[in-house]
Order: C-alpha cells, then sequence, then structure tokens
C-alpha cells in the first residue's frame, strides 16, 4: 500500500520534470500551428518561457540556500549575527521588489562599477535575495518544528552541533517548510516577470513585444496567461508529490 | 558485579535555574558494571542528574568525571563522554525521518567513523537482541512506543557505550508495553552493562539494581547495596512516605 503511493508519487516527480521539460521543448511546436499573432511569433514565447524557467530555478535554488543560511543566523546565539539575518529580512520583505530589482541593475553599478553583471544575472541576484527572505522565515519556523527531543538524542550519541543540524534538523525542517517554500517557489515564478522592466527577455516581455507588433492584447495577454498557468500548475504538481513522498515516516 | 572500578564520579554537583535549586551538591560515584536503580518524587532532580552526565545540561559547580573525563567546556570531552555514555528517554526521541536501520546506524558511522557494512552489521545484531529483526525497514511512526523504545536501546547500544542512562523509559508506555522494554534492560543488566536507570518500577528496581538511591529534592537522601532490604524497610521518612504512596496507587 505504501509502496503503491511512493511509487505512484515519484511517478508523478519524474513527470512533472519531464513535463516541465516537454513544455519548454514543446511549446514553440504547440503555438506554431496557431494563426496570427501567435503562430508566427511562437518561437519568441518558446525562448521568453525558458529564460522565466531559467530564472526561476537558478534564483530559486540560490534562494533557497540563502533561506537556510538566514534562519540559521536568526536563530544565532552570536547577537551580531542574528542582527544581521534579521536586517535582511526585514529590508527585503519590507521594499517592493521591483525597487530592489532597479536597486541591482541601476546602483549597484554606480556604488560597484567593477560588479558588472548581466540583465540576467542581475535579475537573478535581485530575485534569490527576495525569495531568501521570505524563505529564511519559512525555514526558520520549520528548524523550530523539529522535536528538541531528537536534537537531545542526536547529542546525547556524541554527534556534533553540525552533524545534528545537517543530519537531524535540516531534513526534517526542510519537509516541514515545504508546502510554503513551494508557494514561495511559484510567486518567484510569477515575479519573475519583473525582471522585464530592466530588459530581460522573459516571458511577459516577449508577449509585450508581440503584443505590441500585433496590437492584439486581447489575443496575446490570454495566450500567455496559459503558459503561465501551465508552468506554475506543474511547479504545484511537482511540489505536492515530493512533499507525499517525504511523507513518508514523519511522525 | 558492584565491586567495578568507578566510572562515573559526581563530585558536590550544583545546577539552578534562576533561583531555583535542582540539584543540591550531589556527590555519588558509579562503578563499572553495576546496576543502579535512582528513585524519588517527581521534580526532584533526577533527570536533571543524568543529563548533567551526559552534559545535556551544564552544571553550576561541582564535578563530573566519566571514564577519567572531565566533564568542562570544552566540546571535546563533552563529545568524547557522550560517545561513552548511552543514554534512552522516556519519550523514545527516535529520529522520525529515519528508518530504524538508520536511526541506529548514523552516530556510529559519523562519531565511530565505520563504513556502512559494519554499521549495519552490529545494527541487525542489536535488532536481533531486542526482537525487532523483523522491522529494520520501518519508520519509527510505523512501530507501537514499546517497540520505539527498544528501538532507541538498541541505538544507545549501537556506539558501545561504557554505561546506559535511563530516564524513566517505561513511563510513557502502555501498560502492556511496559514489559517487553524491561525484558531488554534486564538481559543488558545480566550481560554487565553499567546501568543507572530512573524509574518507577519498583518491582524491577528491586530485581536488578545493585544499588537503589532515594533521591528528592535536589540531593540523595537514602542509598542501599540491598534493594530488597530498603524496599522492605526504607531508613529515611521521605523514603518511607515517598514508598508508602507509591504503594497506594499500585
Ligand atoms: N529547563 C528548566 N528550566 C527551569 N526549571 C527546570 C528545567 N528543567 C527542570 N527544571 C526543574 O528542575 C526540577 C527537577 O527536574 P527534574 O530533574 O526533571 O526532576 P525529576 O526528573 O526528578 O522529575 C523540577 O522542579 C523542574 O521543574
Ligand atoms: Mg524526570
Amino acid at each position: 500500500m505504501i509502496d503503491k503511493l511512493k511509487d505512484r508519487d515519484a511517478l508523478t516527480l519524474v513527470g512533472s520534470v519531464l513535463g516541465l521539460g516537454l513544455i519548454l521543448g514543446f511549446i514553440g511546436t504547440a503555438l506554431a500551428p496557431l494563426p496570427d499573432p501567435i503562430g508566427p511569433a511562437a518561437q519568441q514565447f518558446a525562448d521568453g518561457a525558458l529564460t522565466t524557467i531559467e530564472l526561476t530555478l537558478v534564483a530559486g535554488a540560490l534562494g533557497l540556500v540563502l533561506g537556510v543560511v538566514a534562519a540559521v543566523g536568526k536563530r544565532s546565539q552570536v547577537l551580531p549575527v542574528r542582527w544581521l539575518a534579521d536586517l535582511y529580512v526585514w529590508i527585503i520583505r519590507g521594499t517592493p521588489l521591483m525597487l530592489q530589482i532597479l536597486f541591482f541593475f541601476l546602483a549597484l553599478p554606480a556604488i560597484a562599477p567593477q560588479l558588472q553583471l548581466s540583465e540576467f544575472w542581475t535579475a537573478v541576484l535581485a530575485l534569490s535575495l527576495n525569495v531568501g527572505a521570505y524563505n529564511a522565515e519559512v525555514i526558520r519556523a520549520g528548524i523550530a518544528a523539529v522535536p528538541s527531543g531528537q536534537i537531545e538524542a542526536a547529542r546525547s550519541l556524541g554527534l556534533s552541533s553540525l552533524y545534528s543540524f545537517w543530519d537531524i534538523v535540516l531534513p526534517q525542517a526542510v519537509r516541514i517548510s515545504l508546502p510554503p517554500l513551494a508557494n514561495n517557489m511559484v510567486a518567484l515564478l510569477k515575479d519573475s516577470s519583473l525582471a522585464y522592466a530592466i530588459g530581460v527577455v522573459e516571458l511577459t516581455m516577449a508577449s509585450s513585444r508581440v503584443q505590441a507588433e500585433s496590437f492584439r492584447p486581447d489575443i496575446v495577454l490570454p495566450t500567455v496567461a496559459v503558459v503561465y498557468l501551465l508552468l506554475t500548475t506543474t511547479f504545484t504538481q511537482f511540489a505536492a508529490a515530493l512533499e507525499r513522498k517525504l511523507a513518508v515516516g514523519k511522525r | 558485579m558492584r565491586n567495578g572500578k568507578p566510572i562515573i564520579q559526581v563530585e558536590n554537583l550544583r545546577k539552578s535555574w534562576g533561583n531555583f535549586t535542582a540539584l543540591d551538591g550531589v556527590s555519588v560515584t558509579f562503578n563499572e558494571g553495576e546496576v543502579v536503580c535512582i528513585i524519588g518524587p517527581s521534580g526532584s532532580g533526577k533527570s536533571t542528574l543524568l543529563r548533567s552526565i551526559n552534559h545535556l545540561e551544564p552544571h553550576n559547580a561541582g564535578r563530573i568525571v566519566v571514564d577519567g573525563i572531565e566533564l568542562d567546556d570544552d566540546m571535546k570531552n563533552i563529545d568524547a563522554v557522550r560517545a561513552e555514555v548511552g543514554m534512552v528517554f522516556q519519550s523514545f526521541n527516535l529520529f522520525s525521518h529515519m528508518t530504524v536501520l538508520d536511526n541506529i546506524t548514523l552516530a556510529p558511522r559519523r562519531v565511530r567513523k565505520w563504513g556502512n557494512e559494519k554499521a549495519e552489521k552490529v545494527a541487525l545484531e542489536l535488532l536481533e537482541r531486542v526482537g525487532l529483526s523483523a522491522h529494520s525497514h520501518k519508520y519509527p511512526n510505523q512501530l507501537s512506543g514499546g517497540q520505539q523504545q527498544r528501538v532507541a536501546i538498541a541505538r544507545a547500544l549501537a556506539m558501545q557505550p561504557r554505561v546506559m542512562l535511563f530516564d524513566e523509559p517505561t513511563s510513557a508506555l502502555d501498560p502492556e508495553m511496559v514489559n517487553e522494554v524491561l525484558l531488554v534492560m534486564r538481559d543488558l543488566a545480566s550481560s554487565g552493562m553499567t546501568m543507572l536507570i530512573v524509574t518507577h518500577e519498583m518491582g524491577f528496581a528491586r530485581e536488578v539494581a545493585d544499588r537503589v538511591i532515594f533521591f528528592d529534592q535536589g540531593n540523595i537522601v537514602e542509598q542501599s547495596n540491598d534493594p530488597a532490604g530498603f524496599f522492605n524497610h526504607p531508613a529515611h521518612p521521605r523514603a518511607q512516605a515517598f514508598l508508602k504512596q507509591i504503594k497506594h496507587a499500585a
């Protein structure tokens, strides 16, 4: 029974990763036969979707690492470390993402001219710092939810604090945080559309161009919405399957 | 059995939280191969004593020396002592995201640096010993309380400790599961393991203990190398009152 469940979830996991690849690979092919203005611009949509996914996956991975680091910082015994983590989360969550993207695009080169980042990597920097701050809150709560008795048991076996964190706390904290982390990832996918403001040709930028050339927002924008929905749905399916799969053995 | 060399020396141990004193200058020596049962009313500091020996609670004053290593603020000493001292908790505290086998092999692999093969071999032998060979690939939530506690004992034993500490190992169990855990502990006691057991199972204490210690208000009030004699005729009035109360409850 449990094995069957696990298998179905494993299938969904592999399926959604493949699905994402398929969607990206065949978006162009699927859109091409459609009438004007969609068909001729199919490749632009496909390239835009690919950039959107790249932004999401790269910033998402960095944001996860940042989230863990900031969450640990927030729980640190060392006061300045805690202040730094709190300051980071406070600033990021208290200011608009658009402003943050503009800051890294416009202000950062003025402050540190040797830091010459492309538009894509500027967007990755801003997005990962942003999602990292939201992840930090979620992971901090996840860490706090790991039963302290298990940590004591680990320490009483002679495991160092590092191993106790790595082997006992982190896996369970991530598992507990998975649903809200998945939410953050989906939000990130949608937020990546703001990279449009600094000239990254992601899905929204691509659609804006097609729309401007064709003067058919009534057709172009709903089409893009469908592509976004395909992508976000694949993400949520993946997260749900992952959550079920990891739930085996929980309490 | 009780003539072994001293393995744990506690001298004038003090522990307090704010102005509440949990351990009020406890001095006691535990010997190799000895089975010591610690009894006493709830809140008297029994858990705090065991937790201090594993440095889960840092003490405020006094000394604890385990197998020649003094527990001070040196993390190296603390981890060295912890590796030699196994602890079994009232609430099992199994790692809920790991299988039974992984629960047992984790510390030997990480701390003793054993390879997978050796760690698993030892783990499977221990599971056999606690009667859970068939359950190695289950998760803690798929086991009964008694089974979980037996896994917890196997997990502690896998580190091949010199001493085992038990903090009310059967208090969280349904009555029908108490015996399976006591059986494992009895087996362990007869194998010569040094054991400190905080328990409310007076029958068990009388049967396996080489020495009984009665704890009250943060200190040892009475101890006896003759458990049967102690349980029949406790000397101290507080021990008399406590045992009377327990008998009434049972
Ligand atoms: N972390 C703590 N903070 C404050 N008081 C504590 C803490 N841990 C234990 N105590 C107090 O210390 C006393 C002794 O506790 P404990 O050693 O657990 O007693 P026992 O195991 O004999 O029931 C109790 O009164 C308890 O409330
Ligand atoms: Mg206690």
